[in-house]
């Protein structure tokens, strides 16, 4: 009975060897309660959609040894303090092998020190501030191209080439909108486009109408307006009202999502908003299918920014990680001087910055959002808005 | 190294011990109910990122916590005249007043957002903290046994009867209300020094309000049992609960909440049997 | 010039004058009869545009008749509290005692778990729909549909509910429970009908608010807190339980925002209006409104 049982346990143990290759641990925090949780889901759908595929292809590839992802994640309910708990319990706790970067500026720069502190080399995404650049290199990279003061200073140059002469500035009090006006306003000045109308408001806004009234009377040719997806609603919804004529729109954030087209329709084409990837870009390879994948499984577009940038900061950790393994010091040495291949092109790290990835802006030309510029990579022309 | 995790737990438990004893101190005592604590808070904070580079450690902690001190006792003459739910309100609308007005004084000073470089590192602000929260207990635990706090227990009961037996109420309100602003602004500044990011929307966070009110109706707040027993059972759930489905765990606190005003308004320290009779 | 900035200006103030105005409504209704204050406003607002985006969705179902579903939706939330919760916080005992610390509590208890509900079951995406979008030009002034459609809704009911309490017995009810709440029992005032009836009525108004708004913002399960934030500064400003001023107020604050804004900068605006805001509570607790001093 004992050897029949034993012969049992070793033919088991031999079959159960190979198939117990272990599963790759990979933590984060996302905000699924609070002020955030109405951005992460982008983020998340990402991630997700990313593990999903990889896990089709029979696990992450870590080092040649294939390997099935599973996460390990939190809820930071919006708050950075909890991010900086979460990840140190990620890291000490639970123990996992990867990090994942967590939704938004505020929580990448808490995170950083974190980081920093145990040498754990992690890929940012959903940050976007002048002062990235102040974070020590070494364990944190940043895949966005929309810092605040190369986007000033290419909406400037957009506005020149395209030979206007006004400019209007609508911006909200919160500091991704501070950081673009406090480049944007210099800029223009040295570009000689006059600054006709200036106006700030408070996140909380409900009725832009004082401020839009002004606008249309100072009729500028190029209005920026440096919102965030909350506001940018409201400001569609009332320049349509209110009639404003200018040709050149920008609205920072919020027309890159899905949402912004279902709730202000037709109305929205013409908008110029930051981003730096379209699927209609054929050179980008992977960019079409990683498109038809996430409206298959979401069935709804992605957003243009955060769910790209999170998707490609996935991609840039699988090709270094097939690299260099979960090895800390190989993996730093890999994200830092490999070029990746993502869904936006080719993209290659200067100290914590994408040094690859222009500067760019879409537009909503009809059902799409095209790129426009910069013309190097451009999949349509820019086209003035001619009314709601 | 699996320390530092249990450290950050070990901190977060000792900011919302010092956070709701403090609350307790004007709150549990005078039944005037705080609804907007989190401005000392964030005033505090306000202060630390102010003077980080420019003082020591050492200066900015006791200046932050006499900061919020000094704009409580300000405040406190002309909103300690309002009573009840006008007061609870009040309290909420002041926070978000000076959120906003933060906002408007960065703007000013060319500021959108702080990143603070070169913070203590965790032990030290575990210190610190662990500091504040037996300050806080200590100042509970003190309150509530001297003429002082029968005072304000006294005016919770029925102000006028009070004042009619000669308990000076107005003094002692702002008293309470001032030393009530003392602990909290000194764990914001520490607080921001952990997480290195200072943004004015987001340190006026109304949920720190929120939670310091639960932990308070969950504890109970007649003396300083009750933000312990809050404060940890808090922390337990939290930890707990938290891998799990996120917002399970909010709806579970939720129904704490309910619950225990329902049935149990003196909290888990008025569950617990009564050892003897406080004077 | 001015006079393009004073029509447009205008019409904005008022439709948002009245969605406050609407906004408010419910939260005096509750307050004033059972002395409840509910913070878990905002998230019935967000439940009518919810309920108002899913018909529209789902079912091609105009928002203006999706308010109806709302506003009943939210009535029978009201009842299952009323029977759940405040019963026993009205009836009396040792909770009842702190009642209106304790119904902030409570409510806020409810909020939280509305609110994360919601995300679990629609996750936090936002979402939103256009209707009635078109511009039409009236004067000096432009308004969308939806902003036209929105004021009246607000209007005839704000009006509906004045005239409720002025004419109808039941009405009167109510208003005697807010005036004097011992007193109406004495004179034959079915108190726990009548509380039950502003309850759903106040639950009910709120849920319409939302369903109005859901035409013209995004809709997050998380959306509802500003809204409460605004609720309580205009019932403040009316005057807790004054339902006519509550409605008075809401104008007025629309107006202080549009034209305030106009006049000073939008930087401003916030500081103005809880700046005003503290003010009033510090300086006149009865509100602009009311009449005589409600202390506890």
């Amino acid at each position: 009975m004992i050897r029949k049982f034993s012969i049992a346990l070793a033919a088991a143990a031999l079959f159960a060897a190979p198939a117990a290759a272990q599963n790759i641990k990979i933590g984060f925090s996302l905000a699924k309660t609070g002020l955030f949780a109405q951005a992460v889901p982008s983020q998340l759908n990402a991630y997700e959609l990313w593990r999903e595929q990889v896990n089709a292809r029979g696990g992450l590839d870590v080092a040649g040894k294939k390997r099935m992802v599973e996460f390990v994640q939190y809820d930071d309910q919006s708050n950075p303090g909890n991010a900086v708990k979460i990840y140190e319990k990620l890291i000490t706790d639970d123990k996992v092998e990867l990090l994942l970067a967590p939704w938004g500026t505020p929580h990448h720069f808490a995170v950083a020190p974190v980081l920093e502190k145990y040498k754990f080399p992690m890929v940012g995404n959903t940050a976007a501030s002048v002062q990235l650049r102040e974070i020590k290199p070494g364990n944190i990279w940043f895949v966005t191209s929309a810092i605040p003061d190369k986007m000033a200073a290419e909406l400037v140059a957009m506005a020149k080439a395209n030979g206007y002469k006004t400019a209007g500035i609508v911006a909200n009090v919160l500091p991704l909108a501070k950081e673009i006006k406090a480049s944007l306003v210099p800029a223009l000045q040295k570009a000689g486009i006059a600054v006709k109308v200036s106006e700030e408001y408070p996140p909380d806004i409900k009725d832009m109408t004082a401020i839009l009234t002004k606008v249309k009377a100072a009729a500028p040719e190029a209005l920026f307006v440096l919102s965030y997806p909350g506001d940018s609603v409201l400001y569609a919804k009332q320049a349509k009202e209110i009639g404003i004529a200018a040709p050149f729109q920008f609205v920072a954030v919020g027309p890159t999502m899905d949402f912004f087209g279902k709730v202000v329709g037709p109305s929205a084409n013409g908008l110029v908003t930051m981003g730096h990837w379209s699927p209609a870009k054929a050179d980008w390879k992977r960019a079409k299918p990683f498109y038809d994948a996430y409206v298959k499984k979401f069935n709804e577009k992605p957003d243009y920014l955060d769910t790209v940038v999170s998707y490609m900061s996935l991609e840039i950790l699988e090709q270094a990680v097939a690299k260099a393994g979960t090895d800390k010091q190989k993996l730093r040495q890999a994200i830092a001087s490999m070029t990746f291949d993502t869904i936006n092109g080719p993209v290659k790290f200067q100290g914590v910055q994408n040094a690859i990835t222009p500067t760019a802006f879409l537009q909503i030309q009809g059902d799409e959002l095209q790129l426009v510029w910069p013309k190097a990579i451009a999949t349509s022309p820019f086209k003035a808005k001619t009314g709601w | 190294m699996a320390g530092d995790y249990h450290v950050g737990v070990g901190l977060s438990l000792l900011m919302y011990v010092a956070l709701t004893q403090s609350w307790t101190v004007l709150s549990g005592m005078t039944g005037y109910v705080s609804l907007g604590h989190v401005v000392f808070y964030g005033l505090g904070a306000y202060v630390a990122v102010l003077l980080w580079g420019e003082a020591p450690l050492a200066a900015i902690v006791p200046l932050a916590a006499l900061a919020a001190f000094a704009f409580a006792a300000l405040i406190g003459l002309p909103a300690l005249r309002v009573r009840g739910p006008y007061f609870v309100i009040l309290t909420f609308g002041l926070a978000e007043l000076a959120k906003y007005v933060v906002i408007v004084v960065e703007g000013w000073l060319g500021k959108f957002s702080r990143v603070i470089f070169g913070a203590p590192d965790i032990e030290t602000l575990y210190y610190i903290m662990f500091g504040l929260a037996a300050a806080a207990t200590l100042m509970t635990f003190l309150v509530r046994r001297s003429r002082f706090g029968r005072g304000l227990l006294a005016l919770r009961e029925n102000e006028e009867a009070a004042e009619t037996v000669g308990v000076p109420t107005v003094r002692f309100k702002l008293l309470a209300y001032a030393l009530s602003a003392l602990v909290p602004g000194a764990v914001g500044s520490v607080m921001v020094l952990r997480q290195t990011y200072f943004e004015p929307a987001q340190i006026f966070d109304p949920v720190v309000s929120f939670t310091i009110v639960t932990m308070a109706v969950v504890g109970g707040s007649e003396d300083m049992k009750g933000p312990l027993l809050g404060a940890a059972g808090f922390v337990l759930l939290s930890e707990l609960l938290w891998a799990n489905a996120p917002q399970l765990y909010m709806v579970l606190l939720g129904l704490l909440l309910i619950v225990f005003v329902l049935f149990a308004p003196q909290g888990l320290s008025g569950l617990l049997p009564a050892r003897r009779k406080t004077p | 010039m001015d006079a393009l900035l004073s029509g447009q200006l205008l019409v904005a103030a008022l439709v948002t004058g009245a969605l406050y105005a609407l906004t408010a409504l419910g939260l005096n209704l509750v307050y004033g009869t059972m002395r409840l204050l509910n913070v878990a406003h905002g998230d019935l607002v967000m439940i009518g545009a919810y309920v108002a985006f899913w018909a529209f969705t789902l079912l091609a179902l105009s928002p203006l008749l999706g308010l109806v579903a709302a506003a009943a939706l939210a009535a029978l939330f009201g009842l299952a509290l009323y029977h759940g919760l405040f019963r026993r916080l009205l009836a009396g005992g040792k909770a009842a005692q702190r009642l209106e610390a304790n119904s902030l509590l409570l409510f806020f208890g409810v909020s939280v778990i509305v609110q994360n509900l919601m995300a679990l079951q629609f996750t936090a995406t936002p979402r939103g729909y256009q209707y009635l979008d078109t511009v039409y030009r009236w004067g000096n002034a432009a308004i969308t549909g939806n902003r036209v459609a929105a004021f009246a809704v607000a209007v005839i009911l704000c009006g509906g509910v004045l005239a409720f309490l002025r004419f109808h017995v039941t009405g009167l009810a109510i208003k005697a429970l807010i005036q004097r709440r011992d007193a109406a029992a004495i004179v034959g005032v079915n108190v726990e009908r009548v509380q039950q009836l502003a309850l759903c009525l106040g639950f009910a108004s709120a849920a319409v608010a939302g369903a109005l708004v859901s035409m013209t913002e995004q809709i997050s399960p998380f959306m509802g807190f500003p809204f409460t934030i605004a609720a309580f500064v205009v019932i403040i400003l009316g005057g807790l339980g004054n339902i006519t001023g509550g409605i008075a107020a809401g104008l007025l604050l629309g107006v202080l925002e549009t034209y305030g804004v106009a006049l000073t900068s939008s930087a401003y605006r916030s500081i103005l209006v809880y700046g005003v805001f503290v003010l009033i509570l510090l300086l006149r607790p009865q509100g602009l409104l009311g009449g005589r001093r409600i202390v506890r």
